[in-house]
């Protein structure tokens, strides 16, 4: 009875997290896209230190994409990585202090792979923070006018 | 353990209704700190149900979204032609919960065609049918009337009127996963995929030689295809996603006679200072005009089946 209750709650609680984060995805993970345009997708999660996420998506050429991570502050950093359909690491941000926005250019279409890790705490801790975790892409518009 | 449980039970009992309190405020205009306030967990190592809980890897599978699609097409320099959407008034048709989730796709990817080629009034109206279908699907707010009046008022603001639509997609396909139905959210996703590479199929007037960069968009959907193949696999077991399957299936023995290669070793160039990678590689795209001829008439049938 008791596991029927835990689980309940916890099935409870993932969703309401759940939709905590694409509260987040819509009011913090946007802005960090600036002047691109979002393109409508909604890929967010409620991610634990140490878990990982991959998401595929075709980037395509001619097509300036900006990938925007948003976390909540109390999470780790976030270790993003690009790696094409064999697996090589095209972009590793570790190599530039876990930024969590970069843009992209492929010159040729490609089926690539966005790799989220999400760190864990150094140190001994007795708990594991988990948060939101939301990966937006930005289109980058054609020009800044308005039409008359 | 009947400790850890206990600490447990109460913990989740917090979380439950911090959770619920959370969800019930309005959050339009949140800030990051109190957003984050009741999002962050943390959960007592003990708790070896926890881990239970916990999924292995999560993956995600993203489509070209509408606005994408109707993007690509026109930097293709694809042309307009209001002939190639699906006609307004065929909304009275739809009464089944499939047939509204794909013509909402549908709609939506015909008013960000409709948008990025400044066509406002249609646009106008396309968020209307689209407004129409999503409150038969229950999606609450996802396009209210105050979408349609700002929308209204921003007809000359491309800019402003793509993110008013980039807004409501993610809004419906937000309301749907957080209420427990994806597999409505990826009948809408289909539907949206589909319309794009019909309209973009169309505007080629069934030549390889007409637009080649356009011929170039669709060959590469044949990449995207698997990300639609995978995302209907993972809700097959629902009756509406099984049939479309089928038919998506029936696309993909076409698209298996298209080929792509890498031609060179995929390399990326990286520059820190405008935070800009560009991912180098060539590649050959081929499809013969037999196969175009098939893969039209594929997408066309199917799309006739989904706004029909």
């Amino acid at each position: 009875m008791r596991h029927i209750v835990l689980f309940t709650l916890l099935f409870i609680s993932a969703t309401l997290a759940s939709a905590q984060c694409i509260n987040y995805a819509r009011n913090v993970g946007k802005e960090l896209l600036g002047d691109y345009i979002h393109d409508g997708n909604y890929n967010g999660a409620v991610l634990e230190e140490g878990e990982k996420a991959e998401l595929y998506k075709t980037f395509f050429s001619g097509q300036s994409y900006r990938v925007g991570i948003s976390k909540v502050t109390q999470l780790p950093d976030i270790h993003l990585r690009i790696l094409d359909k064999a697996g090589n690491v095209l972009f590793n941000n570790a190599d530039h202090d876990y930024q969590l926005v970069w843009d992209f250019k492929v010159e040729s279409t490609q089926m690539l792979i966005v790799e989220l890790n999400v760190l864990e705490r150094e140190g001994d801790y007795e708990d594991v923070l988990s948060g939101c975790v939301a990966v937006l892409f930005g289109l980058e518009p054609d020009k800044k006018k308005k039409r008359k | 353990m009947r400790i850890v449980m206990t600490k447990a039970t109460v913990y989740l009992l917090t979380i439950a209704l911090g959770g619920f309190l959370f969800s019930s405020c309005n959050s339009s205009q949140k800030k990051q700190k109190s957003e984050e306030k009741d999002i962050v967990e943390s959960v007592s190592v003990d708790g070896k149900l926890v881990d239970d809980f916990k999924k292995s890897k999560l993956i995600f599978y993203s489509l070209p979204s509408p606005l994408e699609t109707a993007m690509l097409i026109k930097r293709a320099g694809a042309t307009y032609n209001e002939d190639l959407l699906n006609p307004l008034s065929n909304i009275d048709k739809y009464s089944t919960n499939r047939q509204m989730a794909l013509n909402l796709g549908i709609y939506s990817a015909d008013l960000s065609y409709t948008s990025l080629f400044d066509q406002t009034q249609s646009s106008i109206k396309y968020m209307a049918n689209a407004k129409r279908l999503a409150d038969a699907l229950g999606i609450m707010d996802a396009i209210d009337e105050e979408t349609l009046r700002k929308l209204e008022e921003n007809i000359d603001n491309r800019d402003v009127m793509l993110d008013i639509i980039s807004e409501t997609f993610m809004s419906s396909n937000a309301y749907l996963t957080e209420n427990d139905r994806p597999a409505i959210a990826v009948m809408v996703l289909v539907g949206g995929w589909v319309e794009g590479l019909y309209l973009a199929t169309r505007l080629t007037n069934g030549s390889v030689d007409n637009n080649k960069r356009l011929i170039d968009r669709i060959v590469y959907q044949k990449l995207s295809l698997y990300t639609v193949i995978n995302l209907l696999e993972e809700y097959k077991s629902n009756e509406d996603i099984s049939y479309i399957l089928d038919r998506i299936t029936e696309l993909n023995e076409i698209f298996e006679e298209v080929e792509i290669n890498n031609t060179s070793k995929i390399e990326a160039e990286t520059n820190a200072e405008t935070r800009v990678t560009t991912i180098k590689a060539e590649s050959e795209a081929v499809i013969s005009p037999v196969v175009f001829d098939k893969l039209m008439k594929k997408v066309a049938e199917i799309r006739t089946e989904f706004v029909s």
